[in-house]
């Protein structure tokens, strides 16, 4: 089954993918609009800094089995098989955040939503873009991300491509160029900056 | 929190200051750098573009998503472009405020800037000679007037070559005609360098970055040397002067009153108006038991040199100064003033006066100084401040001021020297001084703060190398106390023997940002009197903790100048690394110097000094190695 | 292959789905005490605050036990079992119910109290739905209440009262509420804020007798005080209910001694949730973790294990979430270890943020952690907790405000 897969050493922190998930997950669907709407639109993936300033975009894992689904008090977590998706339910979620205690990943936010009863405070993770993966569309944090750091694809594929890389790097004539020399030298230079400080 | 605050700079006063903010529950630029966290890497690679509406565009590093923008463009060339905006940026802001002495200068000769005059006759005389200006038999105010036009011409279209690029040694203006960056106009190069980066203009990356060392050289040899010069004129050529720095230099019985800024043109009348008795009378009758008028950034660089005015701080300093409660009133004009100030006055009693009709803040009351109403407009807002000095509330300043000598202005060092450079060059030939380095720029919360200026300048005078600085690295290494008789202590044997004999500290304060331009005066003047051009000398330059765009028109307008330049933090160019390998290799053969990037000061050391000694040994003098 | 469960509560639940799902023929015996289907018993204080209907109390629909084949036998408490015959006793039951596999998930009663009048009308334990249905019932003649204890029954019986518009005076033993799971600054920041909302707290005083005529109208405190107050709920603690254990052939402490496999002395013979006694991954000592998230993990490695696939448990931990007024209070591990555990303490207050956190560092070890607003990420310092992870970055990154997942990358 295609799911969103991260590849880490990617991003660059442009934050792209939180903004079209929470364009995504608004009534309007339209950047502009969700921008106005009550109650505001919120990212369920958040882009978070590395020791040395490097992106990186935190996502539901949809674990299996799921410390969430296992935690909830009102067995308001549940799995969507279809697209291997753990979903949370805001009729029944009682905001008790024994999910957010559970999760070893601090991906689960807790506010008002359009998808949630009007007032009412729920906690709100990753959804895999069910909706929009039944219209035929790929998650929506996927389709901005030009840097290749959110993936869709079956996860075999990703790993894969893993398992050439690092059996490429193992030959005797390895040790090339990284594939993004520019990168790699801002985040040296961002290294170092960040070693300075404890100095 | 003492982790934290361990981590941001190397400063007792900073850090006692921030310890004060975070109880006063202020926030600080530090805390809004790592809330912007992580930021992005299109940006920081330059590989965004936003100059059109087609996009907004970026170039993913990896190879696999956009390579191009929607016009076409590739990574060399956005990255090109953006830099070329930010020369565009720094070199604007620099020759506006040269444009806005030089209108001083011209109202002063029309009588109509009641309060400014010529202070120094001579200087006005030799810069007049250079714009081919008769003096003899002139009244100054005649001579200012026609300086005054004179050099408002450098600012258009009608030349080929700026007036003062007559100073530079000939070979370098050959080597800027030959390349084709000799420097025609000051607004022309800006303007150019505006249309080049429109889209679908100049679509070269090597033209566009020969063009933005052009545009720098305008801002160099031309609209801060004007500024720097101007300023001399009207307010005197700085001599050697003690004064004294950081948080300290603010008085618990006083009147505060900081200025912040650049323009000499406010700070001056302010000088003023905090030393008229009447004024200084009021403030005794309120309780205080004077007037201390003090300087923050370039503004208060420009009155320490001239006036030996006190500094209470450098830029990541600015916030933490008002946390002490004991600024009465601080005047900000333009550059570098942080929109936060207001949001962080209000905390406190501090009135915060926004005084250039070019800039306002949030929280700032505005009163906008002109030529003819400066005077008087300085001596209204003292009064207020002085009846503001009765709403204090609890006042902490918690350290002494740390003594300084500053005003090194060339002429004052060719005057320590004996009028001639020659004892230098001759203390370089034999080796006991191996060269100089001009150490200059900002501070930047990426850099921990002053920690590079310090780290580089101990380096450095430490292995015989005489250090220049200018604007808050000249702050750095003034309150790390490098700036007093016994800071040669710190220095190598060579140096050390030098700076004792002519009674000067190893590290010399040649003012403001716009006076790094009295540094390319420094080198020409050595060059001539070696013979040879900029790029043949012992020489180096470093911007430690440059964050402006100023920053990088400084850096380009150095390395243009002949000046190896290694910056701390990297500019937005590695996303191109055919920028990135012109930038620091190719331009060695096209202006005989390049930039390099290291952020660990005891890196970039190493590498100043290998540079040095291998000018030297090209120049047949003694090498060390390194 | 006969399995018999004492003890309907969710650590029973979990168990019963694990053996079945690996066992689709085995018999499944459940007694349980309570009749009501399987609920949440956490709830049951959301249910008291009225922020839940009671609907939604039930875990598991009402067919649960048919439809997972289970044999239940409710409303009754077992009152021996014979380790030697393999038998579970129950008062009327002469041949008892044979077991090849037993679970003890008895869970716990609540802890009584020495006083007189306690057989007056409103006063109430809080420990099972139909308590909290009692006290509903109650509560629409109550104006004032008084809450004993401050622990987490207690505090959370006093918060639901509160939240209810009742006047309520609380009696704790320690200078703040919930000792055993904040340490000072949080549970004055917690005090701070139920003062703020109208609390009153007695410190140090305990209640001696209850005064009223049928229903309860006053209580005298212990240095001879009295207030008035029409209901009592009694919230000092749980104890694990195992009068039906045999202590020479089972080994209990507190609770029931069990191992990685949730086994107990006696071969075959498991125990899991508030009855059970594990190692603790923070303490490393034994102790009781009487929590929902440790019986639901427990019940379900139990019944892997009497299902024949010996799954192990690291050990227990004792947290807890809890949301007071715009507080929100996040606790785990060992919080206020003994000064000469040798452990450091980080704690960091951001005024500007109202956050507060603290962290209990064994050398590289995370050992516990409180975090007082801001909690969504708390998981994250939990998970570290529990896996004993050596700390690949500082304390302070830990307690910083932008601390998040990536930085526990390498």
């Amino acid at each position: 089954m295609e799911q969103v897969v991260v590849h880490p050493e990617r991003c660059v922190g442009c934050m792209q993918c939180m903004i079209a998930c929470a364009t995504a997950h608004s009534k309007t669907h339209h950047l502009f609009t969700a921008v106005q709407e009550d109650p505001l639109p919120k990212p369920r993936v958040h882009v978070g800094a590395g020791i040395h300033g490097e992106g990186f975009p935190n996502r539901c894992r949809h674990c299996d089995p799921a410390p969430c689904m296992q935690a909830c008090l009102p067995g308001a977590i549940s799995r969507a098989p279809e697209t291997n998706t753990v979903v949370i339910d805001p009729d029944t979620c009682i905001n008790c955040a024994s999910c957010a205690m559970a999760c070893p990943f601090g991906v689960i936010r807790y506010h008002e939503d359009s998808a949630a009863p009007p007032g009412k405070t729920v906690a709100v993770k990753c959804d895999n873009c069910m909706g929009r993966q039944k219209k035929g569309l790929i998650p929506a944090c996927v389709e901005v991300c030009k840097s290749g750091a959110l993936t869709f694809e079956e996860p075999a594929s990703a790993l894969g491509r893993k398992t050439q890389e690092v059996a490429r790097s193992m030959s005797r004539d390895a040790g090339g160029e990284p594939i993004a020399p520019g990168f790699a030298l801002l985040n040296a230079v961002k290294r170092s900056q960040v070693e300075l400080e404890t100095r | 929190m003492l982790e934290d605050v361990e981590k941001r700079t190397i400063t007792e006063d900073g850090r006692l200051m921030l310890e004060k903010a975070e109880k006063d529950r202020i926030e600080t630029v530090w805390d809004r750098y790592a809330a912007q966290l992580p930021q992005c890497g299109y940006c920081e690679m330059g590989l965004s573009c936003r100059i059109c509406n087609m996009g907004p565009c970026r170039v993913d590093p990896f190879g696999e998503g956009p390579q191009q923008g929607v016009c076409g463009a590739d990574a060399d060339i956005i990255v090109a472009r953006n830099l070329g905006r930010m020369v565009a940026a720094g070199a604007a802001a620099h020759s506006d405020h040269g444009r806005d002495l030089v209108e001083v200068l011209a109202a002063v000769a029309e009588g109509k800037a009641p309060g400014y005059g010529i202070a120094d006759i001579e200087k006005l005389k030799r810069v007049a000679a250079e714009y081919g200006i008769e003096t003899d038999g002139k009244p100054p105010l005649a001579v200012a007037g026609a300086l005054a036009d004179a050099m408002m011409g450098d600012f258009g279209t009608r030349k080929k070559a700026l007036s003062m690029v007559s100073r530079a040694p000939s070979k370098r203006q050959e080597l800027w005609r030959k390349t084709g960056i000799m420097p025609r106009g000051i607004d022309r190069e800006t303007s150019e360098m505006m249309h080049r980066t429109h889209m679908g203009v100049d679509n070269g990356w090597q033209s566009l970055l020969l063009h933005a060392l052009r545009n720098a050289l305008s801002d160099g040899w031309g609209g801060s040397m004007i500024a720097t010069e101007v300023s001399d004129i009207l307010f005197g050529t700085p001599k050697p002067s003690g004064n004294t720095v950081n948080v300290g230099v603010l008085k618990a019985d006083q009147v505060n009153i900081v200025v912040h800024g650049h323009n000499p043109v406010v700070s001056e009348m302010l000088l003023q108006a905090c030393q008229s008795p009447d004024i200084i009378e009021l403030a005794k009758a309120k309780g205080a038991a004077g007037i201390n008028l003090a300087g923050l950034c370039c503004t208060g660089n420009e009155l320490l040199m001239r006036h030996g005015i006190p500094m209470a701080g450098n830029h990541l300093m600015t916030e933490l100064v008002i946390a002490t409660g004991a600024v009465d009133m601080m005047l900000v004009d333009y550059q570098c003033i942080m929109p936060s100030l207001g949001k962080t006055a209000a905390c406190y009693h501090t009135l915060m006066i926004s005084t250039s009709d070019k800039a306002r803040f949030p929280g700032m009351t505005h009163r906008e100084f002109h030529p003819d109403n400066a005077r008087n407009l300085a001596r209204d807002l003292v009064k207020e401040a002085v009846e503001n000095f009765g709403r204090r509330g609890r006042v902490y300043i918690p350290v002494e001021p740390v003594p300084s000598l500053g005003g090194f202005s060339v002429e004052a060092i060719l005057g320590a020297l004996g009028g001639t450079p020659e004892p230098f060059l001759e203390a370089v030939k034999a080796g006991r001084i191996r060269g100089a380095v001009g150490i200059v720029g900002c501070n930047n919360p990426k850099i921990k703060h002053d920690y590079g200026h310090v780290n580089l300048t101990r380096q450095l005078i430490e292995n015989d190398i005489l250090v220049l600085d200018t604007g808050c690295a000249a702050i750095a290494n003034a309150k790390a106390g490098f700036k007093v008789a016994k800071a040669i202590e710190y220095a190598g044997p060579g140096l050390k023997a030098i700076c004792g004999a002519l009674g000067i500290p190893p590290v010399l304060h040649m003012g403001s940002c716009v006076d790094n331009v009295r540094i390319l005066v420094l080198v020409s003047a050595l060059a001539d009197s070696l013979g040879c051009d900029i790029s043949d000398l012992p020489v180096a330059g470093a911007a430690p903790e440059w964050y402006s765009e100023k920053a990088v028109s400084i850096g380009a307008y150095f390395v243009a100048s002949g000046v190896y330049t290694v910056l701390g933090p990297m500019p937005p160019i590695a996303g191109s690394m055919n920028v990135v390998k012109l930038l620091t290799e190719g331009l060695d053969g096209v202006v005989g110097a390049t930039f390099a990037v290291e952020p660990d000061p005891g890196k970039a050391g190493i590498l100043i000094r290998r540079h040095i000694e291998s000018k030297r040994k090209k120049l047949g003098l003694d090498t060390r190695s390194v | 292959m006969k399995y018999v469960i004492i003890g309907s509560g969710v650590a029973g639940i979990h168990a019963a789905e694990a053996i079945r799902h690996r066992d689709r023929e085995g018999d499944i015996t459940l007694i349980g005490d309570e009749t009501s289907p399987p609920y949440c018993r956490p709830m049951i204080s959301m249910v008291l605050e009225g922020t839940t209907p009671p609907e939604r109390l039930p875990i598991r629909g009402k067919d649960f036990y048919r439809r997972l084949a289970i044999t239940p036998i409710l409303g009754r408490r077992v009152s021996e079992i014979d380790v030697e015959a393999s038998i579970v006793r129950l008062p009327g039951l002469e041949d008892g119910i044979p077991f090849d596999r037993l679970l003890i998930a008895s869970g716990a009663d609540p802890r009584p109290i020495a006083a007189s009048g306690l057989h007056l009308a409103n006063i109430f334990y809080m420990r099972t739905e139909r308590h909290v249905r009692e006290m509903l019932d109650a509560i629409p003649t109550v104006k004032t209440a008084l809450v004993l204890g401050g622990g987490l029954v207690g505090f959370k019986a006093a918060y639901g009262l509160l939240r209810r518009g009742i006047r309520v005076t609380q009696l704790i033993r320690s200078a703040y509420p919930l000792s055993m799971q904040v340490d000072r600054t949080a549970g004055e920041m917690i005090l701070g804020e139920l003062l703020r909302k109208g609390l009153d707290v007695r410190v140090g005083l305990s209640a001696a007798a209850f005064d009223g005529n049928g229903r309860v109208e006053g209580v005298r405190f212990s240095d001879g005080s009295e207030i008035a107050c029409d209901m009592v709920v009694i919230g000092k603690g749980v104890l694990p209910a195992l009068s039906f254990v045999p202590r020479d052939r089972i080994d209990v402490d507190l609770g029931v001694l069990v191992n990685a496999h949730m086994e107990t002395s006696a071969p075959g013979i498991y125990a899991a949730g508030d009855a059970a006694e594990f190692v603790d991954i923070a303490r490393k000592t034994r102790w009781v973790n009487a929590i929902w998230p440790e019986a639901v993990i427990q019940g379900r490695v139990a019944g892997m294990n009497m299902a024949g696939r010996p799954v192990s448990l690291k050990g227990s931990l004792s947290r807890n979430v809890i949301r007071i007024f715009d507080m929100d209070v996040m606790t785990g591990g060992w919080v206020d270890p003994p000064d000469n555990a040798g452990f450091e303490v980080l704690s960091r207050f951001d005024h500007r943020r109202k956050t507060y956190r603290k962290l209990v560092l064994d050398g590289r070890r995370l050992v516990g952690m409180v975090m007082v607003n801001d909690i969504a990420q708390g998981g994250l310092l939990i998970s570290l907790i529990q896996s004993e992870t050596s700390l690949p970055i500082s304390g302070n990154a830990l307690v910083s405000p932008g601390f998040n997942y990536r930085q526990l990358l390498h």
